[in-house]
């Protein structure tokens, strides 16, 4: 008799036979728990969230109504209502394309320049903000950006104070100071959400080869051409990445607006109001659901526009 | 009037840090000429081209082309376009636009620029594949785009880094054919680097041998096989027998370092060189035999139809004495 050459004894290496025979045995068991999850504590609580925003609320006995109805959605369309949408909306887009032009430079020095040492300090500056409280962080900008805070203060002693002022007297977003207008809302935003921005797209900016930029500038490209044909397009995806946080993040936010600004409301405040005050959860789920209807627009038009050509 | 040369090198020199990629390169490219740069990786060549297309700029020296100073000009003013070692296709856009792509950063109207385009992808055999995307061709099919793509620009000067290396030697061989006929065809001044010597003698109407930043020989493919001028180029180009001066004095040569071609050397009855034979390796156009003689290795080639004298066996070899080639080494 031959010696096995694999003596299947114990029960370990009988399994491990077992899925080696049945590779999709081992994927499926893997898989399972995470795809639970996914399935039924993400989707089944967006799906739960969908419904709810078919029922209705009962003004008079503060109670939610179980059927199926529109008469939410028909509220959600009120002037007032629309206005909150409308100023959220705004403030997403504005916030968003603005991280975009800050953060492009800082992702495209660290993602081709920076080396070594200076790779580690570009990712402890762009985490560190991070690490700390977001509640601190916000209400440390309310002190910064109050009528008697540090802006104020450096814009006297640099005699710029005409600059602050009359950003402050711009209609609509302007205010008394700062910390009281949008202006303060959109800064705050901008710096709270920036490091989201950065980190996608300083690994999409370092994906790019650098021979494909020399190969551009061979052509005959000059160095705007090559950022606008070759560098924007493969990065891309990047920036829509680094967009949609920035966007989802700041149209769900409702500290930020609550802390800093003219106490308008935004989407984020809606809903928790509508929800924790009020009770009245159709219409606050009704007010969740405008932002993944806006997420999936700008999804799909970031497609048709090419945006995801370059994957 | 004597003609301009397409491209000199005067007296260039280019560091990185401690390393002399490029140290005092003086070169003359004629008009027309099909010019190799061969040598092993890190040996300069490579920072040569680059020199040239101005991805680097040299520390000393200037390097002219067609006549004018480039030291200030830019890469994307020089007119020389490079076919990339890795192609460098850009892989969002389609086959057409990647050849359209440098009439377009100058302006060329879109279907003006769209017609050449396709006239180039016809001259290089890929007429139907202009809407695909780099992705979907293969690459020797990737290859002849990156041709493509710097041909349309009509440049003085085409650099070629290594082009053929991604390659499998069947489509090598049929490439080195085609690159041939193309730059007959059109009579543009090709520099062409690479590390395969076979390439380089097949292709070149002349070469440069680098070797450690600095050129060791420039001549005709027939030059630099038959004369090496050191012992570098004597070892690097085909595969030569290196004879230090004591064998080369015991050989009939003055005392110096000599080269011996293993072609050079024929199986006699008499002869300078006896030995046992080592070892045998089958060619496929001959065989090869190795025997070591007062210390020194030796291959000798015995074309295919011969008989060959097996492994330990005595064999005696002798040569034409012309076939012995002295190297300028210092003894």
């Amino acid at each position: 008799m031959s010696p096995a050459i694999f003596p299947a004894t114990t029960i370990a290496s009988k399994l491990t036979g077992v899925f080696w025979r049945h590779p999709k045995l081992l994927l499926g068991l893997l898989l399972t728990p995470p795809l639970l999850w996914l399935g039924v504590i993400y989707l089944g609580s967006l799906a739960a969230l969908l419904v709810q925003s078919f029922y209705s609320f009962d003004d008079f006995s503060g109670l939610v109504i179980p059927e199926f109805t529109l008469t939410t959605y028909a509220k959600l369309a009120s002037p007032a209502n629309l206005s909150i949408i409308l100023r959220t909306l705004l403030m997403a887009l504005a916030v968003t394309l603005a991280s975009a032009i800050i953060a492009f430079p800082v992702a495209y020095y660290a993602a081709r320049y920076a080396l070594g040492r200076w790779k580690a300090v570009f990712y402890l500056g762009v985490m560190l903000p991070l690490w700390s409280s977001y509640l601190v962080k916000v209400y440390a900008f309310k002190l910064i950006l109050a009528k008697e805070g540090i802006v104020t203060w450096a814009a006297s002693a640099t005699h710029t104070d005409w600059l602050l002022n009359a950003a402050l007297a711009l209609p609509f977003v302007g205010g008394a100071s700062l910390s009281s207008s949008y202006l303060g809302t959109f800064i705050v935003f901008c710096y709270v959400w920036l490091p989201y921005m950065i980190l996608p797209m300083q690994a999409a900016i370092e994906r790019v080869p650098v021979g494909l930029l020399e190969a551009s500038s061979d052509l005959g490209a000059t160095a705007r051409q090559t950022f606008w044909t070759v560098t924007l397009p493969l990065a891309l995806p990047g920036v829509i990445a680094g967009s949609i946080f920035t966007f989802s993040l700041t149209l769900g936010d409702y500290i930020i607006p609550q802390i800093i600004g003219n106490s308008a409301s935004f989407i984020g405040m809606a809903v928790y109001q509508l929800q924790g005050t009020a009770g009245n959860v159709p219409l606050a789920a009704a007010f969740a659901v405008i932002p993944i209807l806006i997420m999936l627009a700008y999804l799909t038009l970031a497609r048709k526009a090419g945006a995801f050509d370059a994957l | 009037m004597p003609q301009t040369p397409a491209v000199t090198f005067c007296a260039v020199t280019r560091h990185f840090g401690p390393v002399k990629a490029v140290d005092g390169v003086d070169l003359t490219v004629a008009e027309g000429a099909f010019f190799a740069m061969l040598g092993p990786s890190g040996s300069g060549k490579t920072t040569c081209l680059r020199l040239i297309s101005g991805f680097e700029r040299p520390d000393h020296g200037a390097i002219h082309i067609f006549g004018q100073d480039v030291s200030a000009v830019p890469p994307h003013l020089r007119n020389v376009n490079t076919v990339f070692q890795d192609y460098a296709l850009f892989p969002h856009l389609s086959v057409r636009d990647n050849v359209a792509y440098g009439l377009m950063v100058k302006g060329m109207g879109k279907a003006h620029r769209l017609a050449k385009a396709e006239a180039m992808l016809d001259l290089v055999k890929l007429a139907d594949y202009g809407a695909r995307k780099p992705a979907q061709l293969s690459g020797g099919q990737r290859q002849r785009v990156a041709l493509a793509r710097a041909l349309v620009n009509e440049p003085k000067v085409l650099l070629l880094d290594e082009p053929l290396g991604a390659l499998d030697l069947k489509l090598r061989e049929a490439m080195q054919d085609e690159l041939k006929a193309l730059q007959r065809r059109l009579g543009l001044t090709f520099i062409f680097v690479t590390h395969d010597q076979g390439e380089a003698l097949s292709m070149a109407d002349s070469l440069a041998v680098f070797d450690k930043g600095k050129i060791a020989q420039i001549g005709t493919p027939a030059q630099i096989y038959t004369q090496p001028a050191t012992r570098f180029v004597a070892d690097f180009v085909g595969s030569s027998n290196l004879l230090p001066p004591a064998l080369t004095l015991a050989l009939g040569g003055p005392a110096q370092w000599a080269s011996l071609r293993p072609e050079a050397l024929r199986l006699a009855d008499t002869g300078p060189i006896s030995g046992v034979v080592q070892s045998q390796r089958y060619l496929g156009t001959g065989t090869r035999i190795n025997l070591t003689l007062n210390g020194t290795d030796l291959a000798a080639f015995v074309p295919a139809g011969s008989p060959v004298p097996a492994e330990g066996s005595q064999v005696t070899l002798t040569f034409a004495p012309e076939a012995l080639h002295l190297l300028g080494d210092a003894p």
